[in-house]
């Protein structure tokens, strides 16, 4: 079963004075279901915009995306958040924790938007911070945590909602060597055991590695990759 | 390094952030520039209301042998005058009638002689009935009272010198607004505020010429008025020079349009203008000039306006330049990125600073430049004719450098805090955390709580201080203004500021009740509200303090506002007595009253004002009908001294030869209530009689007796010891609105009364710096103390959102709906907006009521209770919510165009 499918899947950048940047030249790409596809590329090659267009956090200028059976084209705003909200987890490469917001509540965010119950989001937070092994910091400040430990929140965030889909930008990009593969790791256990899908961008072709799939982003163009 | 190239570099670059900075300085520019420009176009209007009142701007003395027509013609032709009129007065020592074998006699007076023109000119001495017809006079009321006199009856006048001349009367003249031209002439008496004649005898100046000037000497002087009827009001008479018998003078009206807004400017023109006339007269013409003496307290009062005006309108100034604060907050990223760009280039930290600096007072100037311009806009829109009449070109160039000079120089000291932070910030951010940490200086030192304390004491040592009506050398009521009256609300404004700030801080910091109660309201989005607002708790809590302010300002403005207008309504009330006051041209009894209850008048009460003699001391009587006058007249616990009004009313009831007195009459005379005191009241004949009184009160004030020296008797005993059962005039009480009432009453009456109510009487007493309409300055603040406040939140949001980006980037990533992110704005706003709101109203009043310290001595009585105009507060608390709408709806749009990928990618 497809997870994405994306066709002829272009974006652009236009500024005043300046040539147009295309970002994401017409890339076709079809992600099945439980699979982890790693897409590797250096800096600018247009890996993080071609994950926005896939979380519907962008709009294509040409092509289409498919995502969980949904073409994101014909979605409200409203209607891709609510599909984030409920079945996308979102890791990012500098965590994209809330300062204001203690550990718990930082997992337990996107349960809140759901709208679930304060209870069953405290219970399920705490699940899943046990499962990254952060089952005691639940009340911790987030700049008590170390950088290793802040991503681990991160991904703790995206499980929480047991998503069909997890998008990984970068997840070890601002990790040390041993808390990347630490994390990486962790991640990759996470969803095979529930069976997900994830799709991990990165400029390391060691965590590109890991991946089921593996695909080269360069100039915006997306080929097939030869695993290392 | 060329810094300014760099300066001019870092202004142009950042327009995000030149634009938040700029919009505190022209807030605070515009303020300022339109407040100035207020203070101008107030002088002109109390310029033009002085001068409005008087009959005419210069008597001109004719010196002995002097040829009236020649003087005339000279004066006629001068291009500042508008009009020259022939005015002969002659005083008499003594009036008499003959009526049916009972002789009547008055004491002085003046028989008057002027041209034809001279009452339709001047608008004096209009007739009240009959006519003035040639060889006959018209009298006055009060000589027509004194001497028992109609139209028709002949009168004798002794002259000065012995000679008499009998003439018959043909009509009854009105005095009213004749007192400058009927008093005298030299500076003394008027300083020590002789009274005019109230007997007097209006006739053509032809029949002056031919029938009395002639039997005159030359050498002859007028009886001294002090101790004759014209006496001066209350204490002991100074000795003066006698005045001539005769004054022959010509009265001039100048042409207004003429003449400088600017007292002082407009003095000067009036000095030309009598140095002109004088010299053509070659020392005949003794120029009196009445329109520079009614200016001369203004130049002074208008100062101590201006200060008021400034004062008023001073916590809106500092609030604005408050903003940029807030602005620095909003654009601190953009300072950070700049500092860092130019570090990279090589600044040094020095170098860095002055560049800065230099961005920050070019800043503040071109702010100060539009703020100048949009205040321009704004005062020559509101009171453009005023200024006009001032002089626009000059005002404007005084105002404009004023305001230029003074909010560069402000904005520029007020961003150089939150600059050095920043900056400082850059260079060492950890010792910059650690800082942080500590609490102010002001908090540690306990400053908001000692000024608080300060300010009370200073309110109530101070209390009663603030502007007072004083006389000054040449009799012209002035106003002096004690400073000390400014500190309590300045110290109460200032402390209370920060104790707000102190309270909201520590409060939000332990605060997880805010964020349950926002999560219920609004969802996850105010849940995310409450706890961004308590992590943001500094930030939020000076936002809260801008918009508490902001909402004080305005509310402390309308409560002074309101107090001022309610206090001018009660002096008008005062002095004239009631809502409506009915004087007859003729005698009259208490039997009249009965006829003026009707349509528009709810009740009314006959009165009595006649002068009496306490010892050698001329004081009014005012005997009253005890049984009406509570229901007409306003009557206040604070008029009487050791008792309320209507124990003091009772005291007149409980005996009919009670009587109250003042309190210097008591002092003086050492009498306490239950001492008998003796009186000499004028009978129906004019004459006087001594009857004895009992004292049982003291008054302050009475209803139309606001400031003279005065006695309270019954009516009715009153007439029935002296056999005079007329009265002086008639107060009503209004039924709804006092103008129609007044309206109805005048025309039910027809021509036999004269009708004057609060309306008229308000402006006829507003003078000086009470004659200024406030009602503009109010505008004005208002409307700037609801920019302040949306502004204010508008950058507080806004800086949110820039240290925010990541953060609405992130919730929006992982599944925020666009209402949820806007709910988490509107919690924000929602908080803030409440808390500055209810605080700023609840401080707003406290100030307002101190600040009525400073008008204690303008109105009389002075304020018992502030006027609170909740209606206006309700319309301006509505009006500051839609502007924190619009706040809501600018933040908004920040956020709808936040690019989320880049957002995140952001480091």
């Amino acid at each position: 079963m497809t997870i994405i499918s994306c066709r002829d899947l272009t974006r652009r950048y236009v500024q005043r004075g300046i040539d147009p940047v295309v970002a994401v030249d017409s890339v076709d790409l079809e992600v099945d279901a439980g699979s982890f596809v790693a897409i590797e590329g250096p800096s600018g090659s247009g890996k993080t915009t071609l994950l926005g267009l896939l979380a519907g956090l962008e709009m294509p200028d040409n092509g289409s995306v498919t995502v969980l059976g949904h073409d994101l084209a014909r979605l409200s705003g409203a209607e891709r958040a609510r599909l984030r909200q409920r079945r996308v987890g979102i890791v990012f490469q500098s965590f994209g924790l809330i300062a204001s917001l203690r550990v718990g509540d930082n997992v337990a965010l996107p349960l809140a938007l759901a709208g679930v119950p304060e209870v069953e989001r405290q219970t399920r937070s705490r699940v899943v911070l046990e499962e990254v092994g952060l089952g005691r910091a639940f009340d911790a400040r987030i700049d008590e945590l170390s950088g290793g430990e802040r991503q681990r929140v991160g991904v703790a965030r995206a499980l929480v909602i047991e998503p069909a889909l997890i998008l990984a930008d970068e997840p070890t990009g601002s990790l040390d060597e041993e808390n990347a593969a630490g994390v990486l790791k962790l991640l990759a256990e996470a969803v095979r055991r529930r069976g997900a899908t994830l799709v991990l961008v990165t400029h390391d072709p060691s965590s590109a590695s890991l991946a089921d799939h593996h695909y080269r982003m360069h100039d915006g163009r997306l080929t097939a990759g030869v695993l290392a | 390094m060329n810094l300014f190239r760099h300066s001019i570099r870092l202004v142009v670059r950042e327009p995000r952030r030149t634009l938040a900075a700029l919009v505190g300085v022209t807030i605070a520019s515009s303020l300022v520039m339109s407040v100035l420009l207020f203070g101008t176009a107030s002088g002109a209007t109390v310029t033009r209301r002085a001068l409005a009142d008087l009959p005419v701007d210069a008597q001109v003395v004719l010196g002995p042998g002097v040829d009236s027509g020649g003087a005339l013609a000279t004066i006629a032709v001068d291009p500042a005058v508008r009009t020259v009129s022939a005015f002969d007065l002659a005083h008499f020592d003594s009036a008499s009638t003959n009526t049916a074998g009972t002789a009547t006699q008055t004491s002085v007076g003046v028989l008057i002689g002027v041209d034809p023109t001279y009452s339709a000119t001047t608008g004096l001495f209009p007739l009240s009935s009959g006519t003035l017809a040639p060889g006959e006079v018209a009298i006055s009321r009060d000589l027509a009272s004194n001497l028992g006199a109609v139209p028709g009856d002949s009168i004798a006048f002794v002259l000065p010198g012995g000679g008499s001349v009998t003439l018959r009367a043909s009509g009854i003249v009105s005095l009213v607004g004749a007192d400058l031209v009927l008093g005298p002439i030299d500076a003394a008496h008027r300083a020590a505020g002789a009274n005019a004649p109230v007997n007097v005898a209006l006739m053509s100046q032809a029949d002056l010429a031919s029938h009395v000037l002639p039997k005159i000497p030359a050498t002859a002087t007028a009886a001294d008025p002090s101790t004759s009827g014209g006496g001066a009001s209350g204490g002991a008479s100074p000795v003066f020079a006698a005045d001539p018998a005769v004054r022959r003078e010509l009265h001039v009206q100048l042409r207004h349009a003429q003449l400088p807004g600017d007292p002082v400017a407009a003095q000067a023109w009036l000095d030309t203008v009598r140095r002109r006339v004088e010299k053509q007269g070659a020392g005949n013409l003794q120029w009196v000039d009445d329109a520079s003496a009614s200016l001369e307290p203004l130049a002074k009062d208008l100062a101590w306006g201006q200060i008021l005006f400034i004062f008023l309108a001073l916590p809106g100034i500092f609030l604005a330049l408050a903003l940029s604060r807030l602005a620095a907050d909003a654009t601190a990223d953009a300072t950070r990125r700049h500092a860092a760009l130019l570090r990279a280039r090589g600044a040094t930290r020095r170098q860095l600073r002055n560049v800065f600096m230099i961005a920050t007072v070019l800043t503040a100037l071109v702010g100060s430049v539009l703020g100048v311009a949009i205040g321009a806009a704004v005062g020559l829109a509101l009171f453009g004719a005023e200024l006009a009449s001032a002089g626009l070109a000059d005002a404007l160039l005084r105002a404009s450098a004023s305001s230029i000079v003074l909010t560069t120089t402000l904005a520029t000291l007020a961003s150089i805090l939150p600059l050095r932070m920043q900056l400082q910030e850059e260079i060492a951010a950890g010792r910059q955390e650690l800082q942080r940490n500590r609490a102010p200086l002001w908090q540690r030192l306990y400053l908001d709580v000692l000024a608080l304390i300060a300010g009370a004491v200073v309110y109530f040592l101070a209390g009663g201080s603030g502007i007072h009506p004083v006389l000054n050398a040449e009799g012209n009521p002035t106003v002096t203004l004690a400073l000390t009256s400014f500190i309590a609300p300045l110290l109460l404004w200032s402390g209370g500021t920060l104790l707000l700030l102190r309270l909201i801080g520590a409060s939000l910091r332990r605060s997880g009740r805010l964020t349950r109660t926002l999560g219920r309201l609004l969802g996850p989005g105010g849940e995310l509200a409450g706890r961004s607002v308590t992590a943001r708790a500094a930030a939020a809590s000076r936002a809260i303090v801008v918009l508490a302010l902001a909402v004080s300002f305005a509310t402390s403005v309308l409560v002074f506002d309101a107090t001022y207008r309610q206090q001018q309504i009660i002096d008008a009330q005062l002095t004239l007595g009631a809502d409506i006051k009915a004087v007859p041209n003729g005698a009259a009894t208490t039997a009249t009253v009965a006829h003026l209850t009707g349509p528009g008048v709810a009740a009314a009460t006959p009165f009595v004002d006649r002068v009496v003699y306490v010892g050698p001391e001329a004081q009014d009587l005012l005997a009253i009908d005890t049984a009406t006058l509570p229901g007409v007249a306003p009557l206040a616990d604070s008029f009487f001294q050791g008792s309320t009004a209507a124990g003091a009313i009772d005291a007149l009831k409980a005996r009919p030869d009670a009587i109250l007195v003042s309190s210097e009459t008591a002092k003086d005379y050492s009498i306490v209530p239950g001492d008998r005191i003796r009186i000499r009241v004028p009978d129906a004949t004019g004459n006087l009689k001594t009857v004895d009184f009992t004292m049982a009160g003291i008054a302050l004030e009475f209803p139309t007796a606001p400031k003279d020296a005065f006695l309270v008797a019954n009516q009715s005993y009153v007439a029935a010891q002296t056999g005079n059962d007329s009265i002086s005039f008639v107060l009503a009480r209004a039924e709804g609105d006092v103008g129609p009432a007044s309206t109805a009453l005048a025309h039910r009456l027809g021509d036999g009364w004269q009708i004057s109510d609060l309306g008229t009487t308000t402006a006829r007493l507003a003078n000086s710096i009470t004659s200024v309409d406030l009602s503009a300055l109010v505008l004005l603040d208002i409307s700037f103390a609801v920019i302040i406040a949306a502004v204010g939140v508008a950058l507080f949001l806004l800086a949110g959102l820039a240290e925010r980006r990541r953060e609405f980037a992130t919730l929006v990533a992982i599944g925020a709906e666009p209402r949820q992110v806007r709910a988490s704005m509107l919690g924000e706003t929602l908080f803030i907006g409440v808390a500055g709101i209810a605080t700023g109203l609840l401080t707003g009043t406290l100030v307002g009521i101190t600040l009525l310290q400073i008008l204690a001595g303008v109105f009389d009585p002075p304020a018992e209770v502030p006027a609170i105009p909740f209606a206006l507060m309700g319309a301006m608390t509505g009006v500051i919510v839609l502007a924190l709408g619009a706040a809501l709806l600018v933040a908004d749009r920040g956020l709808s165009r936040l690019s989320v990928v880049a957002a995140l990618r952001e480091r």
